[in-house]
């Protein structure tokens, strides 16, 4: 009988390994294994993380940046509130006008509240388009949350460990977000490109929508509360012949310089279960 | 010994990459440092420790990344054992051969990952993943690929010291 060779019957055995893990993995038993494995890698990330984003604040601008760092956490938070608070009025003002007609309507929106993080890391995968943020279920984070700043919506949690989450971005070709064209009041379809570049489709051809116009959620769907700014129209694309127009947007966040992000606690999207066959 | 050294660097590595090289980009590439880890243990003549070394570098990438955990040490493994199989003949041969290897693992690594991430379900745009992630990123590791070698081959013999007869 002809002898293995050493190397042949390691590689085996590791590749049986991994190939263990993965089937774990997929199977979803590898979860409390992770976050105990995780959880000094995380705390050692969390650590280089904060320094290296100190470090750049620090090179950026020469002030004192402890002190100025919670005080942005904070003010982050409250602005995020405040724009929240500017939108609502004016699509309320906006509801008014359109729907002064219906007495006793009320369009409830409930206010958010936020929990500021770090972002502590990056996918390692340049294919996937997601953060790793410095909270988990044990800061009271759940699958579905929406991710924001304060200048719009970053993505929405879809991994959660104890203390760490992984965030999809709306740049992510997976994602898709309602949305409301702010002035023309019209809903259409975002999604990411694969060069990550954002596509609102599914447009009404007789919208009339203009450069620069505000998108935001429209709520649709249940997975985003409405009215977070997404970003403004960069270019329209219009034919005739098309069954739907598309408009490419400029978001308003700058997804490379992710530092410290909102997560909202109090909303819980919905879940639509997949129908028995 | 090589585990002792070399898992810690494997985390510190890994953390790198998911901290300070999602920041910062080179051409819009990134070195994939646990992949450069893995070629340069192999070139200095790590043999089965190298696949140890995929195997371990993998679980951490994947652990920092949305591709399910396992995957990434398949490929690791597989570019482990290719490099191993040149061990202690890649100086001698050619001092270009890491040049090449690292060339080669480096195509192998990221092809495998878009075939993983293709097999999940998610679409690919190849010519966006050759002309603005590969090719910049394989280019970068190249410009390390030396380097990080001769790193860790002064790892290996300290480590290791080569015998010497009187």
């Amino acid at each position: 009988m002809r002898r293995v060779s050493p190397r042949v019957l390691v590689v085996s055995i590791l590749l049986m390994i991994a190939l263990g893990v993965l089937i774990l993995n997929l199977s979803g038993f590898l979860q409390p294994v992770q976050t105990i494995l995780a959880r000094p890698i995380i705390t050692a990330q969390s650590w280089l993380a904060l320094r290296f984003s100190a470090l750049r604040d620090v090179l950026a601008s020469p002030r004192d940046m402890a002190t100025l760092r919670s005080e942005v956490s904070r003010l982050e938070a409250e602005n995020a509130l405040l724009q929240q608070e500017i939108i609502a009025l004016r699509e309320q003002t906006a509801e008014v006008e359109k729907l002064a007609a219906l007495l006793n309507y009320a369009r409830g929106q409930p206010q958010s509240s936020y929990l500021a993080t770090n972002v502590i890391g990056r996918d390692v995968s340049p294919f996937i388009r997601s953060i790793l943020i410095g909270v988990g279920s044990d800061g009271g984070i759940s699958k579905g949350m929406p991710v924001v700043t304060s200048r719009g919506l970053i993505g929405r949690v879809v991994e959660v460990f104890a203390t760490y989450s992984r965030v999809q971005l709306i740049t992510d070709p997976e994602i898709v977000v309602n949305i409301l064209f702010q002035e023309s009041r019209t809903e259409g379809v975002l999604t990411a490109q694969l060069n990550g570049e954002l596509v609102v489709d599914l447009i009404d051809l007789s919208a009339e929508l203009s450069q620069g116009e505000l998108v935001l959620t429209s709520g649709l769907g249940g997975k985003y509360p409405a009215d977070i700014p997404v970003g403004r129209i960069l270019s329209i694309h219009h034919r005739d012949y098309d069954l739907f127009q598309q408009a490419t947007i400029q978001s308003s966040v700058e997804f490379d310089q992710l530092d410290i992000v909102l997560v909202i606690t109090n909303f819980r999207p919905l879940i639509f279960e997949q129908p028995s066959p | 010994m090589a585990y002792i050294f070399g898992i810690p660097l494997l985390i510190l590595l890994a953390i790198f990459q998911s901290t300070l090289l999602g920041t910062f980009q080179f051409l819009n590439g990134r070195p994939d440092l646990i992949l450069l880890a893995v070629i340069g243990w192999g070139l200095a003549g790590g043999g089965e420790e190298t696949m140890v070394w995929g195997l371990v570098g993998g679980l951490l990438l994947d652990m920092l990344s949305g591709i399910p955990i396992g995957t990434t040490s398949i490929a690791l493994i597989l570019i482990g054992t290719l490099v191993s199989l040149y061990e202690g003949r890649i100086w001698e041969a050619n001092f270009l051969m890491p040049l090449g290897i690292t060339l080669a693992g480096s195509l192998l690594f990221h092809l495998m990952s878009l075939v993983i991430i293709m097999l999940m379900g998610r679409e690919i745009d190849w010519a966006y993943a050759f002309s603005r992630v590969i090719l910049p990123s394989t280019f970068i590791n190249l410009l390390l690929a030396l380097p990080t070698a001769q790193a860790l081959k002064g790892l290996r013999n300290r480590l290791y010291p080569p015998e010497v007869e009187i």
